[in-house]
């Protein structure tokens, strides 16, 4: 901007200088004009005077050759022929048009002028004088014949008009022309337009007819040119254009900056929450290839990402002995297939250690909608599930605990129940025995003793009936049922518990077989405590042996059902005390299973039993009687 | 207020038995059948032995027990406690109490427990009696009696006494003499004996 400042400016000081060139040049050739005009006139004026002291033109021609002078030279106001002693010969006066009034007018200038030209013998101009309205100067041109003064011819001008005449109107449309004197005074001017303070001027010595004349010519304050304007104003208007520019791109590089800081912000931001995840996150290429893994899957797996990254199945982290599974699971996930509830694998750390994991798959879309791999994410499920078989465990654990301060409090009750009168009878007793002794005891107090003694009795006796009697009301209600029915209910009741033991229930079903008479919940109660019996007996038996099988079947008339399982089986003195009540082979046992299984039986008018498995193991049996169509 | 067994049970039973049996013994006895009717009746005076049922309908033993020893009752307190309760009744004499016994009882045994806790309550009587007369005897001393005693009792001789006291050796003897009038006590051997008995 500095620089097209400075460009402006030099390029106005040109035009100025330009300008006081042209004014320079004009002037002086207004001066020498001027200057040329005057020598003209003062030879026209000499020929005139010289021709008529000679003789040589006729009164009636001089007067046409005055005419035609004063015509020729514009400013001419008045030319008048004098004698040697100053007296006027001719005058111009009537003859011609004339500015100036009065005849014969001459000021002391012009006696000065004429007095010079005298002496020197050559035309002198005279300083300039003013009339009423104009100022004028005169010039004197002596004529000498045989070198004897003879007259002169005095030509006056007036300066507005010489002026006026003689400069061309370009010139005054360009300048306004002036005459000073030396004390600076105007006395003539082209135009009386007034220029500007600051217009340019320039002054030059106007001589002849000199005594200090200047001719001062300013010029108007001309409009610049259509060109540098616009010049001007094109570089200021592309000036501005790149101020603009300038701040627009100011503008898109904050922008941009601004866009940048968001973008890496939010770039910063995801990779954040990808790092703090607990869950794995691995994508694969359509070829099962790995091409990304976050920080939680290598802290699931223990292997770096660099490790992982462009490895192909079977990886490293696959379980050895699950690579079937896992196998078959990678192919339905690349076949499209993966189940949208996310699939359990088992996998293996780095370090070897096995973990549960669960995975779920879903397509990688890129930005352009392509399908380009999958997606996984991968949950370490080890702990859950290690703190689900806890808390199942803690569950059993709480419902036998329950079970037992159950029991324990209706245990205590009646014992307390029963204390009472014991105590009191024992008391009784001793306090009678204790008196005997002493022999102070009166019949009628030890009858009375007696009295007290038997309805403490009867209390206790009252108490059992009470027990009895609430046996009584919890009877089992028997109806007609399906066998194979109560069996399947139980299977499906036990079912869960069976495959978390890896213990396999298998059905041998007679087909058809007549209905029972039972309770059919207790009926069930029986199946489930044998099964469960039999599930918990093959804890520690080989996998492939975790069999559990239920059968029904006809046999003498009865319906045999059958509980078989091929766990450790039943010690010979165990065997002998099995169905007694509070004996257990379970270290959490109440021993009342299998007592309340051969008591429920029989109220079914039934027999259970339990006999070695020919295969390894324990079958429980138990018969139901047929009822009659 | 003579001694006697005062027994709490909500079972009418119970007490009828326990009254008959500790009669058998010649042991007084009175009973009611709640905690709260035995509280509404309870006096500080009451002299020998409290039995209590550890569960009642209503307030059970083991609150009574707490609310007597809130009252600083001195009663020996036997607990009568069934199958259930043993752990209670053994927290409660951790806590204090005389005894427990398990029902059904072993009477005379009980009986045996019973009077030898009504002995305990008459000996710890006659104890906070002596204790009640030494210290009005103590309290009948003159300040110097006092310096002087203490001295005899570090085996002082009258002589160091009188000048340790900066008085006469006849002074020290007359208040020798006024101490174990005033203390009934015939030498420093018994006022030793007397004084330990409370130190």
């Amino acid at each position: 901007m500095i620089a097209l400042a400075s460009l402006l400016w030099l390029l106005h000081k040109q035009e100025v200088d330009e300008q006081r060139n042209t004014l320079i040049i004009d002037t002086l050739w207004v001066e020498q004009n001027l200057h040329f005009q005057l020598t003209r006139s003062k030879e026209q004026l000499q020929q005139v005077m010289h021709e008529y002291f000679n003789g040589d033109i006729p009164g009636e021609l001089l007067d046409s050759r005055i005419r035609d002078l004063m015509a020729n030279n514009p400013g001419l106001q008045q030319v008048l022929l004098l004698d040697d002693g100053g007296s006027v010969l001719r005058s111009s006066i009537g003859l011609a048009e004339q500015t100036i009034a009065g005849e014969g007018l001459r000021p002391e200038a012009t006696f000065e002028a004429l007095r010079l030209a005298r002496a020197s013998g050559n035309p002198v101009f005279s300083p300039p004088y003013a009339d009423a309205t104009h100022h004028l100067f005169d010039i004197v041109v002596p004529e000498f014949k045989n070198d004897i003064f003879i007259g002169s011819a005095v030509g006056t001008f007036a300066i507005r008009e010489l002026l006026g005449k003689q400069v061309p109107w370009w010139f005054a449309q360009k300048y306004r022309l002036s005459v000073t004197n030396a004390e600076g005074v105007l006395l003539g001017a082209k135009s009386n337009v007034e220029t500007g303070e600051e217009s340019l001027s320039y002054m030059i010595p106007f001589d002849p007819p000199g005594h200090g004349l200047v001719l001062v010519a300013t010029s108007y304050k001309v409009e610049s040119g259509l060109i540098p304007n616009l010049l001007a104003v094109v570089i200021v208007g592309l000036g501005g254009g790149i101020l603009i520019s300038l701040w627009a791109l100011r503008q898109h590089v904050q922008r941009r900056l601004a866009a940048e800081l968001a973008l890496s912000k939010e770039h910063a931001f995801r990779k954040a929450m990808e790092d703090s995840l607990f869950t794995g996150l691995r994508a694969r290429d359509l070829e099962g290839r790995i091409i990304y893994v976050n920080p939680a899957f290598c802290r699931i797996t223990g292997f770096s990402a660099e490790e992982l990254i462009g490895l192909g199945p079977p990886m490293p982290y696959w379980a050895p002995e699950e690579l079937e599974s896992t196998l078959t699971a990678h192919r339905k996930v690349l076949a499209g297939q993966a189940p949208s509830e996310g699939v359990e694998v088992r996998l293996q750390r780095k370090n070897g250690e096995r973990f549960d994991a669960l995975i779920y798959e879903a397509p990688l879309i890129d930005a352009e909608g392509r399908h380009t791999g999958w997606m996984g994410s991968v949950l370490d499920v080890t702990e859950r599930k290690r703190a689900e078989e806890l808390a199942r465990q803690q569950q059993e654990k709480l419902q036998l605990t329950a079970r037992l301060v159950t029991m324990g409090e209706m245990a205590s009750t009646l014992a307390h129940e029963l204390n009472q009168p014991l105590s009191a009878i024992s008391s009784y007793t001793t306090g009678c025995i204790n008196r005997l002794e002493a022999g102070d005891l009166p019949r009628n107090e030890l009858r009375e003793a007696l009295g007290k003694l038997a309805a403490q009795a009867q209390r206790a006796g009252r108490v059992i009936r009470r027990v009895y009697d609430f046996v009584r009301r919890s009877e089992p209600k028997r109806a007609h049922c399906a066998i194979n029915e109560i069996v399947d209910d139980a299977v499906g009741l036990i079912e869960a518990d069976a495959r978390k033991h890896g213990v396999r229930i298998a059905l041998r079903l007679a087909e058809r077989p007549p209905l029972v008479m039972a309770d059919r919940v207790m009926l069930e109660q029986v199946l489930l405590n044998l099964m469960r019996n039999g599930i918990e007996a093959m804890q520690a038996a080989e996998p492939e042996h975790r069999q559990l099988t239920v059968g029904t079947e006809l046999a003498d008339g009865c319906l045999l059902v059958s509980v078989a399982d091929r766990g450790s089986g039943v010690a010979q003195e165990a065997a002998a005390h099995l169905f007694e009540p509070f004996f257990s082979t379970k270290p959490e046992g109440m021993g009342m299973g299998l007592n309340i299984c051969r008591s429920i039986i029989e109220f079914h008018q039934g027999r259970l039993w339990a006999d070695a498995n020919s295969e390894g193991g324990t079958v429980f049996r138990f018969t139901l009687p047929i009822e009659p169509a | 207020m003579n001694s006697k067994v005062y027994i709490v049970d909500d079972d009418e039973a119970i007490r009828d038995a326990l009254i008959w049996l500790l009669k058998s013994r010649r042991v007084t006895a009175q009973a009611w059948p709640s905690a709260e009717a035995f509280l509404a009746d309870w006096r500080p005076e009451m002299r020998g032995c409290l039995l209590l049922d550890v569960r009642m309908a209503g307030m059970s033993g083991l609150e009574l027990y707490d609310l007597l020893c809130q009252r600083e009752s001195r009663l020996p307190v036997i607990f009568l406690s069934g199958h259930g309760d043993i752990p209670l009744a053994v927290a409660a004499v951790k806590k204090g109490a005389y005894d427990f016994v398990e029902k059904p009882f072993n009477d005379n045994e009980l009986v045996d427990r019973v009077i030898s806790a009504i002995e305990v309550d008459a000996a710890h009587q006659e104890m906070l009696a002596g204790q009640a007369m030494l210290a009005s005897s103590l309290s009948q001393l003159t300040p110097r009696e006092h310096e002087v005693m203490e001295r005899i009792m570090a085996g002082k001789f009258n002589k160091v006494i009188a000048d340790e006291l900066n008085i006469a050796m006849r002074t020290v003897e007359v208040h020798r003499a006024r101490i174990f009038e005033k203390m009934g006590v015939k030498s420093a051997v018994e006022l030793a004996q007397l004084l330990s008995g409370k130190r």
